[in-house]
């Protein structure tokens, strides 16, 4: 059995649980640059405002008070999603995390175990721990459990346990909208008469090979029931990006321990350049061997001074936290690499015009900088507009929150 | 840069320190403070409203979340979109919110009222002048 947690309009909540003045009101939280909205309140949705609205079409209505946004705080929803996945690791046999407001967990097992309740017991102590509501979605696989945590968030307790036979709802579901099949499939799918998720599951493995090949095969078995998704196999997946492995032997010291985080990270970098995508930052994490499962945990938030898909800049970020995931003696078993704030290369392009967007390293003139500040230390020669002390924020972040959970400076305040 | 002489470990011969089977981690204040670290918060107290607990202004307040308030706890709650810093008192004439100086007025919750509980304070730091 596989259950999907998944924060209910994770960044809004987020916003909420340190700005009490947001609940009850339509909240958007907009994407880098202040350019779109990305997550949206319940109030802000029965607007019928959709996904993706740009900001600069609802200025207005912000001026007139009747919306309110907020700049994406990935330090807050990073460090918000390390206490979810924490408290999951707490409560689950298995944790496997998605994205930053997704986790797949391995619930317990055994006669006595009403799943049901054990989501609703999860869900209230996230709830009151760390303040986010979420949906909690069980299945047999991965591709059903996604299905169920949809269900999930449209119930009052926010729990869904996919029926044994699920036919009637995969009937109702159209086929695009199954994990991993895409509307750029629609067509190809229309025209062997498949329109829902039953038509998927039913149809014969070759129609379904020549439409879709073997993705979209293991895609149709999941829905079957049978569990065919492998942890990391989410290729045809843009909106999670990330990369983790389990080490053949423990690694137990710090230089294995960021050659791993290296390498998972050129690769989820290649797969964000393979999709044409940026990616805001990043939660790097790594995990004690234990026999029997469990282990200690450590998990760190990673934000880019801008968006970018180079792997060497998200290393210039990455690698100064590694040593705070290393303690010495400690035998690890796994790394990983998750990003967030995923934007289309192209867009960010366009938004980023005033700011210095281009790739340092492939510059003739930073090449130099770079030789300069090898040879008299780092940091002696930098352009001017890096500013002069702690200004790491090249981002436009104009309606950005406190950092209440990660800076000392910005916590909030109560009287 | 100029390579300077480095000298990498050390050996020692002889005995072994009798005090090597005493060792023992540093005291760590998160240990103390921070029992459960999924549900703790950091809070910045403004103002004189709790002196008389000795919470002062621009003190650093621990809050846990995981724990529900009882009678005589000092918690942080919501009103009217604010948080606030106050004990929690209840009893058979409901929920109220009382301030540690005759200066403030009591909050009561109107009935049927919730309160908008954020977490309950469970250490206050205070660093002097001059830190």
């Amino acid at each position: 059995m596989t259950g999907l947690v998944d924060g209910n309009n994770f960044f809004v909540s987020c916003e909420r649980v340190f700005d009490r003045s947001l609940v009850g009101r339509p909240v958007a939280v907009l994407s880098n640059n202040d350019g779109c909205c990305v997550s949206r309140s319940d109030e802000f949705k029965a607007l019928g405002i959709p996904m993706g609205t740009p900001y600069f079409q609802l200025r207005d209505r912000e001026a007139s008070g009747e919306l309110v946004f907020r700049s994406s705080n990935y330090e807050l929803y990073g460090d918000m999603s390390r206490r979810i996945v924490s408290l999951l690791r707490e409560e689950a046999l298995d944790v496997e995390q998605y994205s930053i407001d997704e986790a797949f967990i391995r619930p317990p097992e055994g006669a006595g175990i009403d799943l049901a309740e054990y989501g609703r017991r999860l869900r209230a102590k996230i709830l009151r721990w760390v303040g986010v509501p979420c949906g909690v979605g069980f299945a047999p696989t991965k591709t059903l459990a996604k299905i169920a945590n949809h269900a999930a968030k449209k119930r009052p307790d926010g729990v869904f346990l996919m029926p044994r036979d699920p036919t009637e709802m995969l009937s109702a579901l159209p086929v695009d909208e199954v994990w991993g099949v895409g509307s750029r499939l629609s067509p190809k799918l229309r025209a062997e008469r498949i329109f829902t998720a039953a038509d998927l599951r039913d149809a014969p493995a070759g129609v379904v090979r020549s439409v879709g090949g073997a993705t979209l095969l293991r895609t149709a078995r999941e829905l079957g029931g049978a569990p065919c998704c492998e942890d990391r196999d989410y290729d045809a997946d843009p909106d999670s990006v990330s990369c983790s492995r389990s080490f053949g032997e423990p690694v137990t010291a710090i230089e294995g321990l960021g050659e791993s985080i290296a390498s998972f990270t050129a690769q989820a970098a290649a797969k964000l350049r393979r999709h044409g995508m940026l990616a805001s930052g990043c939660n790097v994490y790594a995990q004690e061997f234990a026999s029997g499962g469990g282990g200690d945990f450590l998990e760190v938030t990673v934000v880019f001074p801008s968006p970018t898909d180079a792997t060497n800049e998200m290393m210039q970020s990455i690698r100064p936290e590694i040593g705070s995931l290393f303690v010495p003696g400690l035998r690890y078993r796994k790394t990983g690499v998750v990003f967030f704030g995923l934007e289309k290369a192209g867009a960010a392009r366009q938004m980023d015009l005033f700011s210095p967007a281009e790739s340092p390293s492939a510059s003739p003139l930073y090449r130099a900088i770079d030789a300069l500040n090898a040879k008299y230390g780092g940091g002696k020669v930098f352009s001017a507009g890096e500013g002069v002390g702690d200004q790491p924020w090249r981002m436009k972040r104009s309606r950005l929150s406190r950092r209440a959970t990660t800076r000392w400076g910005e916590l909030v305040t109560a009287r | 840069m100029s390579a300077k002489p480095r000298v990498e470990g050390s050996v020692v011969a002889g005995f072994p320190s009798p005090a090597e089977q005493y060792q023992e981690p540093p005291l760590d204040l998160n240990e103390l403070l921070v029992r459960r670290p999924a549900a703790t918060f950091f809070v910045r107290v403004q103002g004189d409203s709790m002196t008389g607990e000795g919470i002062r202004d621009g003190d650093l307040l621990v809050v846990d979340r995981s724990l529900r308030p009882a009678d005589g706890d000092v918690v942080i709650a919501s009103v009217d979109g604010d948080f606030t810093v106050k004990t929690y008192r209840r009893d058979g004439s409901g929920v109220r919110l009382e301030p540690a100086n005759p200066a403030y007025p009591v909050i009561r919750l109107r009935h049927g009222q919730e309160l908008d509980y954020f977490g309950k304070v469970t250490a206050c730091i205070h660093r002097f002048a001059g830190k």
